[in-house]
């Protein structure tokens, strides 16, 4: 019992950080109707500095840089290459970021060379028990920052007028445009959004029970993108929800491999988040939260 | 009119542009060299004869790539002081195929007309997308890992043992130094494809013979948070994990099993450890449990002369480069290709299908305590030796990792590939 009650806080906890990279992608989608495939470089970007810094200013100044430089970085993105896009479709934007993915991601990996860089974190690599079940440190306090950071992106979507702002822009950008809503302003603030997001998202990818900051930290920024479909393309509520879904179903299926490899095979974690999109596809074709409109893009 | 003009241009020129493409067998043009009675083809002067390498300078590799590079230079440069091979300067010509097996292909295309041998070619899906096409044109390839499914191909060269070997091996060595119970279950980590599944076989092969039971659970190099996989090995009471990854996976899962309580040996295979981890959290857990079983020497090794050669030799060509097992690893795959160079030269054929002959021809190849002595390369599809270097992960030693011994376990005696 003590063994499915760990696998499923192993699960939620690493679903949050899921969720905090899938409503980046959300927010970047709903903002400026971009898919940002080089979400996965800003998350890596955001762990990066902090790993760089950490030794020369202190781990907490360290990831205020690293959360400053990942929304900047957001934003110069969107006003240097997205704003000046001739051709505003979906499809062309999303080459655009493949490629500043591959710009950003070569330059990442030529700095971080072979070395897996350690963070400084001040929790180390230690854990909290709860009676036999012992979850580490950092996944703990990265739950709570998640469900923080949801507290205040609801808070500004329905009560501030910025927030306001972006949830019109979002639904209906000329009108929204007519009624004297920047839309320039409510974008560059979905990108830096995403970006803070995808900074601490980064962190506690990088932290125990990760090592620190190699490369293949943009590949597993990844493994949100199925949350982000799952849940709907434009619904940050979705995104968590896909985002818990997606981490207890890896960690369900890989703590359970050896029970279901009789009919499974080897290796099924891995897959199982894509299968468990599809299907969710399949019942409901955009999305579990996701406006019809977004999907038929 | 213009339009039918224009077409008929393009057309002939694309015909001519295929034409160019399409050149004759790559070593079809054997002749003889100048003033000495050596026969002689592709890339091959009577002054001067290239070899390539085929790296990662620009992907994911290329930290690792370039000090390969930097070693590889810098030992040829030392070879043509002394004299050369066979009265020939050997240059190097390096091409950047960034982890990319369609360019890949295009580079060894461009470059296979041009080399007698190919040093290196780095990478699993990159080297398994040339090796068939330089196995047609008789062309050796060194230094492509050690996949098992590598050594079905004649003009392949292993670089010692192969992974199926190493794993093999780690679960020996568990049984009969770490005192892992007969009975017992072992875990293996490992990634999905030809290093991973390869180092799998070897694991069950040893578990077969060895009386213990494989919990085997498979991750991608996405996956650097391993503790869903490690919940499970603790749940299942493993005696020992054998990983078959890279550096961020053992960290992982060193750290997690011991914050699990699990205190059991972690054996990584080649290339697993790198002394950076020594920085992370994880470093604890890495120095009370973590081995490393290895083709090659481990960069820390006093007593082998080739080991203190690449060392130096890398310490003068880039005093401020990062120390790890890439530098033996370089220094070895051009020694390898150096004495198949020289053999070919004895027997006087430096064709590049000499240099596969030449190599082959060995059933004894020692490399001074670089790789495992009496390397046997005389039998295509089997590891050229059963005998690997084992390390203790320590903060003492250089690089990271203390020689402890070279083994070469009952189970990995008994591994045959396709048998």
């Amino acid at each position: 019992m003590s063994y499915l009650l760990e696998q499923v806080l192993n699960g939620l906890s690493y679903g949050l950080v899921l969720s905090l990279i899938a409503a980046g992608f959300a927010i970047v989608f709903t903002s400026t109707g971009v898919l940002n495939f080089a979400h996965g470089s800003i998350v890596l970007l955001g762990a990066y500095l902090v790993a760089v810094l950490h030794d020369s200013i202190g781990f907490w100044p360290a990831v205020l840089v690293g959360l400053a430089g990942a929304a900047l970085v957001g934003v110069a993105i969107n006003a240097v290459l997205v704003r000046n896009l001739a051709d505003k479709k979906p499809d062309t934007a999303a080459i655009l970021m493949l490629g500043v993915d591959i710009v950003l991601l070569t330059e990442l990996t030529r700095r971080i060379g072979n070395q897996v860089l350690t963070l400084g974190a001040p929790w180390g690599a230690s854990v909290v028990r709860f009676g036999d079940v012992s979850l580490p440190t950092g996944r703990v306090l990265a739950a709570g920052v998640t469900v923080v950071a949801f507290g205040a992106l609801w808070y500004l979507f329905s009560r501030t007028d910025l927030g306001v702002g972006m949830r019109a822009a979002a639904a209906d950008g000329p009108t929204a445009s007519l009624m004297g809503i920047r839309l320039s302003r409510t974008a560059a603030t979905g990108w830096a959004l995403a970006g803070v997001l995808a900074a601490v998202a980064g962190i506690f990818l990088t932290s125990f029970p990760a090592p620190g900051v190699a490369p293949t930290v943009a590949l597993s920024a990844f493994a949100a993108i199925p949350a982000w479909v799952l849940g709907g393309f434009d619904s940050v509520p979705g995104a968590v929800i896909g985002g818990l879904l997606i981490g207890l179903t890896s960690a369900l299926v890989t703590g359970y491999e050896s029970d279901l490899e009789p009919f499974l095979g080897s290796g099924f974690g891995e897959v199982a988040p894509y299968v468990v999109m599809i299907v969710v596809l399949l019942v409901r074709p955009s999305g579990l939260l996701g406006s019809k409109e977004a999907v038929r893009v | 009119m213009k339009h039918r003009l224009r077409a008929a241009a393009t057309l002939s020129a694309a015909a001519l542009a295929l034409a160019a493409c399409s050149t004759t067998a790559p070593s079809s043009s054997s002749g003889e060299g100048g003033g000495d009675d050596v026969a002689t083809g592709n890339g091959v002067t009577d002054s001067e004869m290239t070899i390539g390498m085929l790296t990662d300078l620009s992907g994911p590799f290329a930290a690792g790539a370039a000090v390969q590079v930097t070693e590889t230079q810098a030992y040829w440069d030392q070879v043509n002081a002394d004299g050369g091979i066979c009265d020939r300067d050997v240059t190097v010509d390096v091409q950047d195929h960034g982890y990319d097996p369609q360019r890949a292909v295009t580079l060894y295309r461009s470059m296979a007309p041009d080399v007698v041998a190919l040093q290196q070619v780095l990478g699993g899906p990159t080297s398994s997308a040339v090796l068939p096409l330089a196995e047609q044109d008789s062309l050796y390839v060194g230094g492509v890992g050690w996949a098992g499914s590598a050594l079905a191909f004649e003009n392949n060269q292993l670089p010692g043992a192969s992974n199926a070997i190493q794993a093999a091996n780690a679960v020996d060595y568990m049984l009969d130094d770490l005192d892992v119970p007969e009975g017992s279950t072992i875990g293996v980590v490992y990634f999905t494809g030809d290093y991973g599944g390869d180092a799998l076989a070897g694991a069950e092969h040893a578990a077969q013979e060895r009386g213990v039971e494989i919990l085997a659970q498979e991750i991608t190099p996405a996956t650097t948070d391993l503790s869903a996989q490690a919940s499970a090995l603790a749940q299942a009471d493993v005696a020992g994990v054998v990983l078959a990854a890279a550096p961020t996976q053992f960290a992982s899962l060193a750290g997690v099993l011991a914050s699990q309580g699990a205190d059991v040996p972690i054996i990584g295979m080649n290339p697993t450890f790198n002394p950076s981890l020594l920085t992370t959290p994880a470093a604890d857990a890495l120095l009370a449990n973590a081995y490393s079983m290895t083709s090659i020497s481990p960069y820390a090794n006093p007593d082998s002369a080739g080991v203190q050669a690449a060392n130096e030799l890398y310490a003068s060509a880039d005093p401020d480069g990062a120390l790890g097992w890439e530098v033996p690893l370089a220094y070895v795959q051009a020694e390898l290709l150096k004495q198949a160079l020289e053999g070919a030269c004895e027997a006087g054929d430096l064709t590049p299908e000499g240099v596969v002959a030449a190599f082959r021809d060995s059933s004894s190849t020692d490399t001074e305590g670089l790789l495992p002595d009496g390397l046997d390369y005389s039998e295509v599809g089997q590891s050229p030796t059963t005998t690997v270097f084992v390390s203790k992960v320590s903060a003492d030693a250089e690089a990271g990792l203390e020689l402890l011994d070279q083994v070469s376990g009952p189970s990995a005696e008994s591994f045959s590939y396709g048998g």
